[in-house]
């Protein structure tokens, strides 16, 4: 076990390390400048060149890129070139808001798309499955970010159930300091969370469903039903279990789609997280935040992969974390 | 009889209780006439609130709230003298010599800290904006001033190089005087990440309360500001990706104002919301396809085809301005005279310029020798066919819609065009560059033509933002005595137009918009007067009537 892990945590940072480095070269070698005209205002060329070398832009890449990895092992992630103030600071404020979108969601996709997944099954090619799948279907086939400018405008903008931005209301709860604003938290974080967790959860639901059938026909699902378990329990004990599998890799490959999904609903929903915060940088060429988000980014598929393998073994006693 | 599951039930009374949360408002007691918060939403966010390293619109309009200029524009809008100033944190003023204006500072200003404002403030701030160090984008703005010394602690004078009409405008447009007790120590190289931006204190109608990065921003009322308590209680910037989801915020009643509205289509849900009231005012931008005269990449050879004064003309009458900016603006904007936004006090529809004909346009083209000798449908001359590339960025739809349509115009003229559609970042270094044929920009002007006419449009913004490398001694020479030596507005308005009107016979860029503004506010707000060089300017007379608070107005904290 120790050594399967330090082989991981091995790869994990070299994994680390590439898309670092990758996304390191990749930004500097774009084309355009950070000395950018946000409000059609021309900038002076001497304000473009004091930043250039302020930010030490002048200097040969390599030259940049070593010191920037310096920097990153002293765990110094640079200055916002855009923002003006540590790039630490920027992803403290933003990271928090993320991760509270992507586990919401994570766990809207996971719940409602395992429960579908377990319905559709005990009701195979029955009226209840058929058109959930087809229900399932459809939301899969939305593109995240209609699907966000869909919710927003009908329940939104139409109907006014739910506030179109933001994670909380300015006026009465800027901070969640009572049970009033939770719930105003709550209320706001709903539309977002639902773009994004819908999506997924039509696709879980499919794995879902395509699991259970498998495991519902094997020998030990038979037994169970002929010794007379209620067929609830068989569902959702016996064969739940072992049709957990597949769910898990998915688990580990729903990160990053979480990830990239973020983007666009923060975008669509005015959301303060790292989606938001990143596209802002790609535009305004603010290097050290793209390079920043992108570590932020590979260590969570990073971790959301090691956490999916250690959960193989606690979902199958059979599989069994090894060094080999 | 249908029964309901239980996990059902519990889901429907969730989401009941979640809807519930939601339309409940914390009660607040606040009543009387200083109650109520304005939620601005915005597509921008400002990157520092230090108003000397920082020339963005929503900077400025967070930071007018906070700290004040010695004078400011009055209503009339004009640049010229300072008979139309309106007094701020200088109580009066008066010139020592023609070169030599003293300022009084009203002796009741206070920073908010409880420091009193003083002349060593106005010098140290102008220290600030001038040193090559803190690198201001409003230095160039001060190069005319020589000097700015105190004489006591509430006089302070400032010494000019020379004489010219908007001597008391440069003055005090662009400086917000700073506390020099809180800034002194701060490194002049490191202005732009001083932890001061970022929880400023300030000396105006508002004060600093919290920045909440990418999502808002919280001003709270000074209720001991000197020249008069601002009636509304708090202002809270919202900020958003973009300026359309700013106005889906404000048609959802998020939000209660924004500032500009942008499209025909965005005005006209905001009409039908009853509850709020649109403003219209001049706007700031004008849009233009500017050609490159040199070569693109190569500023020592001439551009093949742009190089040619009658073939830009040509291409100038070829398009039909009105109708492709009725199709992308409706009535939200108008074709411009000349380099120059509706805020210009300059703005005279009568100046000549080269009006559509594209009859006379394709003669003038024939006659050059670009004709359609193969038949393609595309002119040539010499085995080369009339075609360039237009450089458009892909943020901004007003632009890429307007590159359609004139793809289009001159596709029937016979002339080929291909859009180069690169991102923002990538336009602006290309630009800058001049690697481009032709290109669509936008300036943002200030309210007067005297800075930015000179950057764009002649030899001093060679390397600065006159990215086509323009220039017209002629037009120069008028352009100065503009600037410089007029007598009178009067007289400063007919050189000015004298000086467009050669400008446009040259015919270095089609000058296709200038934007006319419509901001939306919410109706219970009232007293809503905006000025069109900085819409917020005035916001601090902005009130809500007692009867009208809502819940939301009167929550207190």
């Amino acid at each position: 076990m120790a050594a399967w892990l330090v082989r991981r945590l091995a790869a994990s940072i070299a994994i680390v390390w590439a898309v670092v480095t990758l996304t390191f070269v990749i930004v500097h070698l774009a084309h355009g400048s950070p000395c950018g005209e946000p409000d059609g205002r021309p900038i002076a060329p001497e304000v473009c060149a004091d930043l250039t070398r302020r930010f030490g832009l002048d200097r040969p890449l390599q030259v940049q890129y070593v010191k920037y990895l310096g920097a990153l092992l002293r765990g110094d992630l640079g200055e916002s070139l855009s923002l003006h103030r540590p790039v630490a600071d920027a992803l403290a404020e933003a990271l928090p808001n993320t991760f509270t979108l992507a586990l919401t969601a994570l766990i809207l996709d996971f719940a409602l798309g395992l429960a579908l997944g377990v319905y559709q099954a005990a009701r195979e090619r029955r009226f209840g499955d058929i058109a959930l799948g087809n229900a399932a279907l459809f939301v899969n086939s939305m593109p995240t970010f209609w699907l966000g400018l869909v919710l927003l405008l009908v329940f939104g903008e139409r109907l006014h159930w739910f506030p179109v931005g933001g994670p909380r209301d300015l006026v009465s709860c800027p901070r969640v300091d009572s049970l009033l604003c939770l719930g105003d938290a709550l209320w706001h974080l709903t539309l977002p969370a639902l773009t994004l967790g819908l999506v997924g959860a039509a696709a879980t639901a499919r794995y879902q469903r395509a699991a259970m059938l498998e495991v519902v026909r094997q020998d030990f699902v038979r037994t169970a039903r002929a010794k007379g378990l209620p067929e609830r329990r068989v569902l959702l004990v016996h064969a739940l279990r072992n049709a957990l599998l597949p769910l898990i890799t998915l688990f580990g490959l729903t990160f990053p789609y979480l990830l990239t999904g973020a983007v666009l609903v923060e975008t669509v929903f005015a959301w303060p997280g790292m989606g938001h915060l990143a596209v802002n940088a790609i535009l305004q060429r603010d290097y050290p935040i793209v390079t920043a988000a992108a570590l932020v980014a590979s260590v969570m598929v990073v971790l959301g992969n090691l956490l999916a393998d250690a959960l193989y073994g606690v979902a199958d006693p059979r599989i069994r974390l090894r060094a080999t | 009889m249908a029964t309901t599951r239980p996990s059902s039930r519990l889901t429907a009374a969730a989401l009941a209780g979640l809807l519930l949360v939601g339309a409940c408002t914390r009660k607040g007691g606040c009543t009387g006439d200083y109650c109520g918060t304005l939620v601005i939403a915005t597509g921008g966010e400002p990157d520092v609130l230090l108003p000397a390293v920082s020339d963005r619109s929503i900077t400025r309009d967070v930071t007018d709230q906070l700290f004040l200029k010695l004078a400011d524009l009055g209503p009339s809008g004009n640049t010229i003298g300072d008979e139309d100033f309106q007094p701020l944190l200088a109580e009066r003023w008066e010139w020592d010599t023609p070169t030599t204006l003293v300022f009084h500072l009203d002796p009741r200003a206070r920073w908010q800290d409880g420091r009193a404002v003083t002349a060593a403030d106005v010098a140290f701030t102008y220290d600030i904006y001038t040193d090559s160090l803190v690198s201001s984008p409003f230095r160039p703005s001060l190069r005319h001033i020589a000097a700015v010394t105190t004489r006591d602690s509430l006089t302070v004078v400032f010494r000019f190089r020379q004489r010219f009409p908007e001597m008391f405008y440069a003055a005090v447009y662009h400086m917000r005087i700073l506390p020099s007790h809180l800034l002194r120590e701060v490194p002049r190289s490191q202005w732009r990440s001083a932890a001061f931006g970022r929880a400023p204190v300030g000396d105006g109608p508002y004060r600093f309360v919290a920045w909440r990065a990418g999502e808002s921003l919280e001003l709270a009322a000074d209720s001991t500001f000197f020249l008069g308590r601002p009636h509304l209680r708090r202002l809270i910037w919202r900020f958003t990706a973009d300026q359309q989801v700013a106005v889906t915020q404000l048609i959802a009643h998020d939000a209660d104002a924004v500032e500009v509205l942008v499209t025909p289509d965005n005005r006209d849900r905001a009409r039908a919301d009853t509850q709020l009231a649109m403003y219209p005012y001049k706007g700031a931008a004008y849009g233009y396809v500017g050609f490159n005269f040199a070569a693109p990449g190569d500023t020592t050879k001439p551009h093949m085809l742009f190089g040619d004064r009658e073939l830009r003309r040509a291409l100038v009458m070829a398009v039909d301005r009105g109708s492709v900016l009725h199709n992308v603006f409706g009535d939200m904007a108008k074709v411009p005279p000349g380099p120059m936004s509706q805020l210009f006090w300059i703005w005279d529809p009568e100046t000549r310029e080269l009006a559509h004909d594209s009859a006379r346009a394709a003669r003038s083209l024939t006659r050059l020798g670009w004709v359609d000798s193969d038949g393609d449908g595309i002119r040539d001359r010499d085995g080369h066919p009339l075609a360039f590339r237009l450089l458009v960025p892909t943020t901004s739809a007003v632009r890429r819609q307007y590159a359609r349509f004139l793809q289009e115009q001159f596709r029937t003229m016979g002339i080929d065009v291909q859009l180069d559609e690169v991102d923002f970042s990538v336009f602006n270094e290309r630009a800058r560059a001049g690697r481009f044929d032709a290109l669509i920009n936008t300036w943002n002007t200030d309210p007067t033509p005297s800075s930015g006419i000179p950057e764009s449009w002649t030899r001093a913004g060679f390397g600065r933002s006159n990215y086509g490398r323009y220039e017209n001694p002629a037009f120069e020479r008028l352009v100065d005595r503009a600037v410089a030596s007029a007598a009178s507005r009067d007289e400063a308005k007919r050189t000015w137009r004298a000086a467009i009107e050669i400008l446009n016979q040259d015919a270095p860029a089609i000058f296709l918009f200038a934007t006319e503004n419509y901001a939306a506010v919410h109706k219970r707000i009232v007293d809503v007067r905006i000025r069109p060089d900085s819409w917020l300017a005035l916001v601090r007379t902005w009130r809500i009537p007692a009867d009208r608070l809502t819940d939301r107005d009167r929550v207190e904290r």
